[in-house]
């Protein structure tokens, strides 16, 4: 008597624990599933859109390699998605629609934005923004876009150099070409990395390519190109050099031709800031603009500690310790006739 | 225009602008405060730039740098340990004789004597204890403390020390909480603030109870006096005890550095964030401002929240210590059942019981070990270091691995209550309040454990 008892109020609290709305495990699951399914849909749009860009039409094969499914779960997919009339199949080929575009360019967005988001905010290494950006691109509503978009200040590209769609679907375009078209011995200003497949996009940063950079290549032939970054030489395989596309130098980059970095500077020595590095941006360039080191403030290398990182300069008026890896960033021309005292400012 | 083409209208030129006009904004705003104050001021001489120029040279240099902060430190600690023994025995023997003469008139009027053992040899003897244990080094300690911060000397410190975290991934800024953790690790966590780096302000959220707070300096001041100091002559005792707890800081420096490089190579990836760092100019110390910040602020907060964990840990201690069951107290049966454990840890069961009443607040694991040691059923005073290490070594076995392993125990455990709250305010993250309580205790266990094995090991 007493055990049917204890079995009863077991299975009724089994039951209690499974259909409680909200925070039930059936509202779980179904929680779960629904953002699992919506992970997909997105991955599929984007991939569509991609291949389309690309100008290759995807296939169903194409599409179930892309998300890793196969087999009835790609055929719900698609179903889903043809349903909801975002896709057309024509035979083999799939074809996003109007609709589908108009959506798939939102994820996009989406993806595009966390990534500066991540890179200029979070401070996330370049070359982990995005896959970091792959995992959190699907939470986001349009509003929470928007806001995000006003925060970042509209950002036109992505850290890589893609350009972010904006709300309506439209995005400045690009004007570039891959490394491997550019005229031998002229200088060009990196305008975007590829950022798939990962490891090559890493390759290229570990050799300290990354956008905003001005280079000039040296050599080309079929076998290697050979690029200088103004300060060391890469020898790059034309398969890499590929993944980089490059366009003309802006102004900036020609004026900061000849300057030195901050962290070069000797001590005591008086310089003139000529800019900060244009690739260097969102809360660290703030606070670096905050602290006046702005174009045309005079800074003095005052301290240095044991190991010579950190040091301590003084810029108007106060002494500021800024770490190597931030004054590297910060272009400054040397002044003649150091060690006179500075105005108050 | 309609609303709609003004928006649009706003909509083209947002693109047109370019990313850079924040920055343009900025650099205008100061071409023009800089226009205007060159017009306005006029700069006289640089005495006292010059000045604090040759100071900086002195503190930051390669050479001196380094033994100079070490120097300071040390004084500092010095300083606490021979200033607050009078005055912390004063306290004591007033504190205790109220103690005494109100538990004779609760007797006097005929309360039972349970009431009397809980209100007056419980609640009250527990907020006896930590108020005469902590305040004098508070006192001493917070205002000399505040007088360096005062005179601009902690970021030098930091500018100092910035090579150390950043090799470990950590801010400079860290040695700021680090310090301020010296006082108060809840303080501590607080200061923690000045990181702007999320990433990075976790990392020393993390770490900063490596640093002894100001609950657990008088444990690691006994061990010292009575382990260390007894081994020196009376005139260097208070030296060698001060070197002994310099020494226990620098392990605990060496466990935040090391941790917080872990951290940042496993859970907390990510790169270093922009370190900007002020030097300001040297000030005069303001005494008023000194008194406020280091007694009020400081002193008063650390010591009201220390008494009102205290209060009810006497009541449980005192509870403890009285309800006999089979013929033994409570604490006498829990500490032998911890024995075992404590001793593969150097320590044993007493000192670990005691460690688990002082989860609320460090400050009362000595006087409970003491009391469980004596069998009192109340925490006791003991008059002298002397008749302490009688106690301790001769009765119940103490050596210098236990001492040694209850130094390091003291200095890496698990962050006391108020702390732990801290952490949860800060982060408002359940996972990383519960990583910062465990995380700790696993090195404590770990170390303890490895520095007992080797020392029987070699013996």
């Amino acid at each position: 008597m007493q055990a049917e008892g204890w079995l009863i109020l077991a299975v009724v609290g089994l039951a209690v624990a499974i259909l409680i709305p909200q925070a039930g495990i059936r509202a779980r699951w179904r929680r779960w599933n629904s953002a699992r399914s919506r992970v997909l849909f997105e991955d599929a749009l984007k991939h569509l859109l991609d291949q389309s860009q690309r100008a290759q039409p995807p296939t169903r094969e194409s599409l179930g390699g892309a998300l890793g499914i196969s087999g009835r779960k790609l055929l719900n997919l698609i179903a889903r998605m043809e349903a909801k009339g975002v896709l057309q199949s024509v035979g083999g080929a799939l074809r996003l629609t109007p609709e589908g575009q108009r959506h798939a360019l939102q994820v996009v967005r989406a993806h595009r934005l966390l990534e500066r988001y991540l890179a200029d905010e979070a401070r996330v290494p370049l070359g982990q923004v995005h896959s970091s950006a792959d995992k959190a691109e699907h939470g986001l509503t349009g509003d929470r876009l928007d806001e995000l978009e006003a925060h970042l200040g509209y950002p036109q590209r992505d850290p890589h150099g893609d350009p972010i769609p904006h709300s309506d679907g439209s995005f400045s375009p690009v004007d570039t070409v891959p490394l491997t078209d550019w005229p031998v011995n002229a200088s060009a200003e990196i305008a975007h990395v590829e950022d798939e497949p990962e490891f090559v996009l890493r390759q290229i940063l570990a050799l300290g390519l990354r956008p905003h950079l001005t280079v000039r290549v040296l050599e080309a032939c079929p076998e290697h190109l050979v690029v200088s970054d103004g300060e060391r030489e890469h020898r790059l395989p034309p398969v890499i050099a590929a993944n980089i596309h490059v366009g003309p130098v802006a102004d900036a980059g020609v004026r900061l031709a000849g300057s030195l970095r901050l962290a070069q500077l000797p001590d005591g020595r008086e310089a003139e800031v000529v800019a900060l590095d244009p690739a260097f941006r969102g809360f660290s360039r703030r606070r670096l603009m905050d602290l006046g080191l702005t174009p045309k403030a005079r800074v003095r290398a005052e301290l240095s500690t044991a190991f010579g990182d950190p040091r301590a300069y003084r810029v108007r008026g106060t002494v500021i310790a800024l770490r190597n890896e931030q004054a590297n960033r910060i272009l400054v021309r040397p002044l003649e006739g150091t060690g006179a005292p500075m105005g108050a400012l | 225009m309609t609303p709609q083409e003004v928006l649009a209208k706003s909509d083209s030129l947002r693109r047109s602008i370019g990313d850079d006009f924040r920055d343009r904004t900025v650099a205008s705003l100061y071409e023009q405060s800089q226009d205007i104050a060159c017009r306005a001021v006029r700069a006289r001489g640089d005495a006292r730039w010059d000045f604090d120029q040759r100071i900086d040279r002195i503190v930051t240099s390669r050479v001196l740098g380094l033994p100079i902060m070490l120097a300071l430190l040390a004084v500092a600690f010095w300083l606490t340990i021979i200033g607050a023994n009078y005055p912390s025995q004063w306290l004591a023997a007033a504190l205790f004789s109220i103690e005494n003469a109100a538990a004779g008139w609760f007797e006097a009027a005929g309360a039972p004597w349970w009431v009397t053992g809980f209100l007056w040899h419980g609640v009250w003897r527990g907020l006896a204890w930590v108020v005469s244990v902590m305040l004098p080094p508070m006192a001493i300690f917070f205002p000399l403390f505040t007088i360096l911060e005062d005179l601009g000397y902690l970021p030098r410190v930091a500018f100092n020390l910035d090579w150390l975290f950043r090799r470990a991934g950590a801010h400079g800024k860290q040695s700021l909480s680090m310090a301020m953790g010296f006082g108060c690790n809840a303080a501590g966590v607080i200061s923690t603030r000045v990181i702007d780096s999320p990433r990075e302000r976790l990392i020393a959220i993390l770490t900063n109870n490596f640093v002894p707070c100001n609950g657990r300096f008088p444990t690691l001041i006994m061990l010292s006096i009575v382990f260390v100091g007894a081994a020196f002559s009376p005139a260097l005792a208070s030296i060698a005890a001060a070197g002994a707890v310099v020494t226990v800081v620098l392990i605990g420096s060496a466990f935040t550095l090391f941790v917080s490089w872990l951290l940042a190579r496993t859970v907390l990836k990510g790169e270093a964030s922009a370190f900007t760092l002020e030097l300001p100019p040297y000030r005069r110390p303001s005494i008023l401002r000194i008194l406020y910040t280091s007694l009020i602020d400081r002193t008063a907060f650390v010591l009201f929240r220390a008494m009102m964990t205290a209060a009810p840990a006497g009541a449980v201690i005192w509870i403890l210590g009285n309800i006999h069951a089979g013929g033994q107290s409570l604490a006498a049966h829990v500490s032998a059942f911890l024995n075992p454990f404590g001793h593969a840890l150097g320590l044993d069961g007493v000192i670990l019981l005691a460690y688990i009443i002082a989860i609320p607040a460090n400050e009362i694991v000595v006087p409970t070990m003491l009391m469980v040691y004596m069998g009192t059923g109340m925490m006791t005073e003991m008059s002298s270091f002397d008749q302490l290490r009688t106690l301790l070594v001769d009765q119940h076995g103490w050596t210098l691995l236990t001492a040694v392993c209850l130094m390091l125990f003291s200095l890496l455990h698990n962050p006391c209550a108020t702390t732990i709250w801290t952490i949860w305010k800060e982060t408002r993250s359940a996972k990383w309040t519960l990583m910062g309580a465990l995380m700790p205790l696993g090195f404590a266990f770990l170390t303890t454990f490895l520095v007992a094995s080797i020392a029987r090991f070699l013996a």
